[in-house]
């Protein structure tokens, strides 16, 4: 189970999140804690540096990736490596909605799609479709295999 | 969540809506003015729009809500708001044939919305007439997103799955008429219907809506079952067409030039297993399995996934039928096969996890055949390219699958690896030639083909090992976390294989990896402290010194992770220690894993909520292996001394006390002196603890750690005084040493001497308590005492009288006494003089005087009887009996000590109480308090001697009678702390004690240390580290700890041996519940006054709280100190027995609006339940959920009136 996927830039303000199978009220905990670890961990870091940390049984996958720090939690079947190719999938659709790792400015004006794309990639809180050309033809309501 | 786009002073929405590039880009569609620019009519603003904005204004969303709106023209900086956001839409709907409207949408409207977690119901009509109307794909696209967001809404606080900016509770709006009195039951039909017929449709040129409206249906909450049915009958629908194609095709092959029609029909069937595997599993139907096991052979990759999840889950419930069901796909050319190959890795996971169901499954013990199909396939799949499925593979060797997999089959496991060979099919079904990366999963693509690479059969371990140092050696840091995991899980069934006695496994012996077949060499069972040197002699080689031993392989495994350690992310160090301490041996020497803890230690950057992880993992490591009780104690030692502020005490005691009770009759010794290594630490100095750290390196370098450790000490003495007399087996009801023999041996040396002798353990603690009274700083002395006190209580002879004459000694003040008569002249208690302890110490050695006076008594009355050969009459009888049980309740004021047993008269003074018990019918447990003896009602009982099994009383007269007993004779003078005990028993103190309700039974036939053995040993299986419960748990739960830490002061919350209460790691709720009371009550005792005294006196009385109310505490609640139950009876009736436990209600007094997730909305007249206060809010429960459906949650606390 995927349970979260959070997008926040430099500053902690998160712009995007996904989550499953999360109770309301560990959100905010959720929220805190993965932006501290990335306010601990993430300063100079390089793009899609991968990052773990772990609480419990549960796993955490964070990177960078121009302006925007990636965190995504799962646990069970997504253990950190099946996270490693969850954050892969994510950004390299980001890169290829924004056409290089964002900015702030340029991940916003992406938005919309943004949230299109990640709700192909992460459904219900299992990882969907995995193939960059794939998510470019499903987002675009186009068949995801075409003659 | 707004807290978080907040901080830097703009929503969300601000970032979106006021850079200057967007609003180019915005004024540039020329023709979005024409529809929009239009100024939405301000002064028309109903009242709709009204309450839209107090809505906006109430979530924070939108902060700067702009009522002269034009959107997209000149007031570039100005955020938009939901409303006019949704304003647009509908107005771009009735519009939407234009291109601009289109554009419009597509590029500001929807994308803008996507901020927000759900849109409102009244949104969905519009969203469904461009649904219908509407060709633009994208434009479509963004509908199934809207459509698919009211579908998951749950309705609470509109709190979809999705996250985003939360949005108020549409339906509570609808009936306030803000929203247009649209709900979502009045939408959600329509949209399903819609929905429903487009997945429906079979028309090939809509396909690709059929596949999305599909995928948004699947996103409806799986509690609506009318939802659910439609699933259904569309999945197996689809699946009936196109699942029975019979041109079965290679996967990842169709890409370039299939034909059309089968291309569509791969789309369906990914389409249909997609939303398949998001319903719930149906294990009893026989088409959900069939229709699942199809897609395995399906063309796409990710159907091929779902479907391999889907088969494994329900292989997991029924291995049976799945395995029939799958027939011969598991054979070689079979569709499991041909997924070994596939590019997904997900999928090749699932396998992995099915292969495991169902080579182990019980159900197919009959079919060998079919098990070893699915081992070999597993086996197989540790030769994977991916570290991900390698690794579960490993995993599913090694028997880990969940968590609830028992030590049988973790040990079986280990077996499996050091023993099982791959034999590698002899023609691979599939040349993974026409394999084109499909699927851009696998990490790194691999560059030679696994299967041609290994031919020759190879015994896992070997395999295992090299792929495990091959990802050791990775530079990313989730494979070094994930490799060092999977070492922890090979720790753990080595573990239990070496719990189990499983002898054969012999590490020394020889792997021999000869072409055609291996053999192990059966040498001699060596235990392993010889194996070192065997292993340097079987290293001896046959084959060019390629010949392995098992050890061998570990220990250059070993090699590798150690040297992981210096990995720079604390996460991966951390599991890699995991690792350590699980892959460490009892007979081994832990030195290097020792300097290794200590050097991590000193890493500041060490997070807390880890290292109590840590923590409880050796506990778990200690669980697995008892024997390493000593070598985990010097471990968490380590812990202790040198992050003393960052670990819980709670944590380290409960290893402590674990140990203690797991380490058997003989390690009980060891592991109390390993305990009470802690209190041999110099005291950190306030002035100079940076002094400190040469000293046998203990690192109380900030004020904060200094205080941390000096907790720590504080609890390694409540540990001691708590369990010294479990530990060295010495209790004074057990005790063979006659009363008078004590009087005897008045002299201290003589006394101090025989003690030693006979009882070293205890003596040795007592030394150890004795130093600490003395020398410790003063919340320690206090402890110590307290400590002593307890033991006095607990220990028979001579150790009784040693510390009675030790505590006199200190309540005169020692050296100081000379003074004392100055003291006196100044007025002030000659008992506070010195060590200032004689407050606490004088009503201790009241009691003890009481018993001793009454002790010498009983034995002159004795001695006249037997003179007179006079029998002892009735009345004489009851004034003894009645003694007795004044004793027993003052002595239990103290600490706890089995009613039944304890004699504070002495040994002998049993058969003379018995006769009086028996005569009386007077239970054992409940003494002469029973309200059947009080009222008499038991003379008149005859064959009573057996009390019911369920009279598991606690009198209701108890609480009085003890107050009224205390107060008649037994403190003599009014000693001000007896006030506050009295206070305190009544109820009246401030703080209300926690306890639970009691239940006081004889259960003669069970020995304390069975009893206690067994509750610590069963309600800490919920505290493994890697407990699967807690796997959501947030990462705050552990700020528990933290909290408990400031709160567990003075030994009140320090488990016990006789409280079958864990001091709850890791439950914040209860904790901080109570937190107000724990902090009060510790107000007192620091402050130490005389009215402290006998709150600490009583301190063991109140412990925190069950943390877990499993039956085994309920059962064991007898272990509860009574007085807990005495002063219960003050609130009245037995229900309501924990003080705090009374519920607190209160009332609405005017309407409460929820702000957030954690907040309840109320309205006026609303009867609540107060939980508890915090900050200015209570958290209240309601008698029924309200119209959001929620039931609890925060209100400021002056919207209630607390009753």
């Amino acid at each position: 189970m995927i349970l979260a996927v959070l997008f926040a830039n430099n500053d902690g303000n998160i712009l995007i999140e996904r989550f499953h199978g999360v109770p309301a009220e560990e959100r905010l905990h959720w929220r805190s804690f993965l932006v501290k670890l990335g306010a601990d961990n993430l300063k100079g870091a390089k793009n899609e540096e991968l990052f773990v940390a772990s609480h419990k049984s549960v796993y955490i996958v964070y990177t960078v990736l121009g302006d925007v720090c990636i965190y995504v939690v799962g646990k069970d079947e997504y253990d950190e490596l099946a996270l490693a190719e969850v954050i892969f999938v994510i950004t390299s659709t980001v890169k290829d909605v924004c056409g290089k790792p964002p900015t702030e400015r340029l991940f916003l004006d992406k938005y919309g799609k943004i949230c299109l794309c990640l709700d192909e990639i992460v459904w219900t809180g299992m990882l969907e479709n995995s193939d960059k050309d794939r998510i470019r033809k499903v987002i675009r309501l186009r068949p995801p295999t075409e003659a | 969540m707004a807290s978080g786009q907040e901080s830097a002073g703009m929503t969300l929405m601000d970032l979106i809506t006021s850079d200057p590039s967007a609003a180019a880009t915005s004024s540039s569609s020329t023709a979005a003015p024409s529809t929009l620019g239009k100024p939405v009519i301000t002064e028309k603003k109903s009242k709709r729009a009204t309450l839209m904005q107090i809505q906006n204004d109430t979530i924070s969303a939108a902060k700067a809500f702009n009522p002269i709106k034009s959107y997209p023209q000149k007031q570039k900086k100005k955020p938009v708001s939901y409303a006019q956001l949704v304003r647009s839409i509908h107005e771009l709907a009735a519009t939407s044939d234009q291109k601009s409207s289109q554009r419009q949408l597509v590029h500001h409207v929807f994308p803008k919305l996507a901020v927000y977690n759900s849109v409102d119901p009244s949104v969905a009509p519009s969203l469904l007439m461009l649904h219908q109307q509407c060709e633009d794909r994208t434009v479509l696209r963004y509908i199934y997103y809207y459509l698919a967001r009211i579908l998951s809404d749950s309705g609470a606080q509109g709190l979809s799955p999705g996250g985003g900016i939360p949005t108020p509770n549409w339906d509570a709006l609808a009936d306030i008429d803000a929203v247009g009195g649209v709900t979502r039951a009045d939408v959600i039909p329509r949209i399903v219907e819609q929905l429903t017929a487009e997945a429906l449709n079979a028309d090939i040129e809509v396909h690709a809506r059929r596949l999305a409206a599909l995928k948004a249906l699947t996103a409806a909450s799986a509690s609506n079952s009318e939802i659910l049915g439609k699933l259904y009958e569309i999945v197996f629908g689809i699946l009936e067409k196109v699942a029975d194609t019979k041109g079965k095709r290679r996967k990842g092959v169709f890409s370039k030039g299939g034909d059309k029609e089968s291309i569509i029909w791969n789309n369906l069937q990914y389409a249909a297993l997609s939303a398949l595997r998001r319903l719930p599993l149906d294990p009893g139907n026989p088409v959900f399995l069939h229709r699942a096991v199809q897609g395995v052979s399906f063309a796409d990759p990710v159907a091929v996934r779902h479907a391999l999840a889907v088969i494994s889950d329900l292989a997991a419930r029924d291995p049976y039928s799945v395995a029939m069901a799958l027939g011969k796909q598991a054979l070689p050319g079979g569709a499991l096969q041909d997924v070994l190959h596939l590019h997904d890795v997900l999928a090749r996971v699932s396998l992995a996890r099915l292969c495991h169901t169902l080579s182990r499954a019980p159900a197919l013990n009959e079919r060998p055949d079919i098990t070893s199909q699915y081992s070999s396939l597993l086996y197989q799949l540790l030769l994977d390219p991916s570290d991900r499925v390698c690794f579960e593979a490993i995993l599913c060797v090694l028997g880990k699958f969940d968590n609830t997999e028992r030590t049988e089959e973790r040990a079986a496991g280990w077996i499996r690896l050091t023993r099982e060979i791959l034999k590698l099919p002899e023609a691979p079904s599939v040349s993974s030639k026409g394999s084109q990366p499909k699927d851009a999963l696998p990490p790194k693509p691999s560059s030679e083909k696994p299967a041609s690479k290994v031919r020759r059969p190879q015994p896992l371990i070997k395999l295992v090992m090299r792929r495990l140092e091959s990802s050791f050696r990775s530079f990313s840091r989730p494979v070094l976390h994930a490799a060092a995991r999977v070492v922890q899980e090979m720790g753990k069934s080595r573990a239990a294989a070496y719990a189990l006695g499983v002898r054969d496994i012999d590490e020394g012996s020889q792997l021999h990896a000869y072409a055609e077949n291996i053999e192990f060499l059966d040498s001699d069972p060596h235990d392993g402290s010889q194996s070192e040197a065997i292993r340097k002699a079987s290293l001896l080689s046959n084959r060019a010194g390629r010949l392995d031993t098992i050890a061998g392989l570990l220990a250059s495994l070993m090699e590798v992770v150690r040297m992981t350690v210096a990995c720079e992310c604390v996460y991966v160090r951390g599991m890699v220690i995991k690792a350590l301490i699980w892959m460490q041996n009892p007979h081994e020497s832990f030195e290097e894993l020792k300097s290794i803890i200590a050097c991590e230690l000193s890493d500041p950057a060490w997070p807390s909520a880890l290292l109590n992880d840590i923590l409880l993992t050796l506990h778990a490591r200690f669980k697995a292996t008892p024997d390493m009780a000593v070598t985990l104690l010097e471990i968490a030692r380590i812990f202790a001394t040198k992050v003393p502020g960052k670990i819980d005490a709670d944590v380290l005691q409960l290893l402590w006390k674990t140990c203690l009770v797991g380490a058997g009759p003989d390690g009980k010794h060891t592991a109390l002196e390993a305990v009470t290594i802690v209190l041999d630490l110099p005291p950190p100095q306030p002035e100079s603890t940076s002094g400190l750290t040469s000293v046998d390196s203990v690192s109380a370098v900030d004020p904060k750690s200094a205080l941390a450790l000096q907790r720590l000490v504080q609890a390694a003495v409540w540990f001691l005084g708590e369990n010294a007399n479990y530990a060295a087996s010495e209790y004074a009801w057990e005790s063979a040493t006659p009363p008078g023999t004590a009087l005897m041996m008045l002299d201290v040396d003589k006394m101090v001497a025989a003690a030693s002798s006979r009882n070293p353990t205890l003596s040795g603690a007592l030394t150890r308590l004795q130093r600490c009274a003395f020398s410790g700083s003063w919340e320690v002395r206090i402890i110590a005492v307290q400590a002593l006190i307890t033991m006095a209580v607990r220990s028979g002879e001579p150790y009784r009288l040693q510390i009675y004459e030790f505590l006199h000694a200190l309540a005169l003040g020692g050296v100081q006494s000379q003074f004392s008569e100055m003291q006196l002249s100044n007025g002030e208690d000659q008992g506070a003089s010195g060590t200032g302890l004689g407050s606490l110490i004088s009503p201790m050695l009241k009691v003890l005087d009481e018993m001793y006076r009454a002790q010498d008594d009983l034995i002159r009355d004795m001695r006249n009887h037997d003179n007179n050969k006079q029998e002892w009459t009735d009345e004489e009888l009851k004034k003894l009996y009645e003694t007795h049980e004044k004793l027993l309740d003052l002595v239990l004021l103290f600490c706890y000590v089995p009613r039944a047993k304890y004699l504070p008269l002495g040994p002998t003074s049993a058969k003379l109480i018995e006769i009086y018990g028996s005569r009386h019918n007077i239970s054992a447990s409940a003494g002469l308090n029973d309200p059947a003896v009080a009222t008499g009602i038991s003379d008149l009982v005859y064959e009573s001697k057996e009390t019911p099994k369920g009279a598991e009383t606690i009198d209701p007269d108890l609480a009085m009678a003890w107050v009224t007993g205390l107060e008649d004779s037994a403190w003599g003078s009014n000693v001000p702390a007896m006030e506050k005990v009295n206070e305190f028993l009544t109820g009246a103190g401030t703080d209300a004690p926690d306890v639970e309700e009691e239940n006081i039974t004889s259960r003669p036939s069970v020995t304390y240390e069975d009893m206690w053995a067994k509750t610590i040993l069963e309600t800490y299986e919920a505290e493994e580290d890697d407990a699967r419960s807690s796997g959501t748990s947030s990462p705050e739960s552990t700020g528990s700890v933290e909290s408990s830490i400031s709160s567990h002061f003075g030994g009140m919350s320090y488990p016990s041996l006789f409280s079958s209460r864990p001091s709850g790691y890791g439950v914040s709720q209860q904790l901080e519940q109570r937190s107000a009371t724990t902090s009060s009550r510790l107000g007192n005792t620091s402050f130490g006054g005389p009215s402290s005294t006998s709150e600490g006196l009583g301190s063991p009385i109140r412990e925190e709280p069950p943390s877990y109310s499993t039956s085994v505490l309920q059962r064991f609640e007898s272990f509860e100190n009574p007085l807990a139950g005495r002063d219960a009876q003050t609130f009245g009736s037995q229900d309501d027995a924990d003080g705090s436990e009374n519920p607190q209600f209160g009332k609405a007094l005017y309407d409460f609006t929820a702000g957030g997730d954690d907040e309840l909305s109320l309205i006026a007249g609303d009867e609540v339940e107060i939980d508890y206060e915090v900050d200015g809010w209570y958290h209240v429960r309601k008698k029924r959920p309200g119209r959001d459906g929620k039931m609890a949650g925060l209100v400021p606390v002056l919207y209630v009136s607390s009753s």
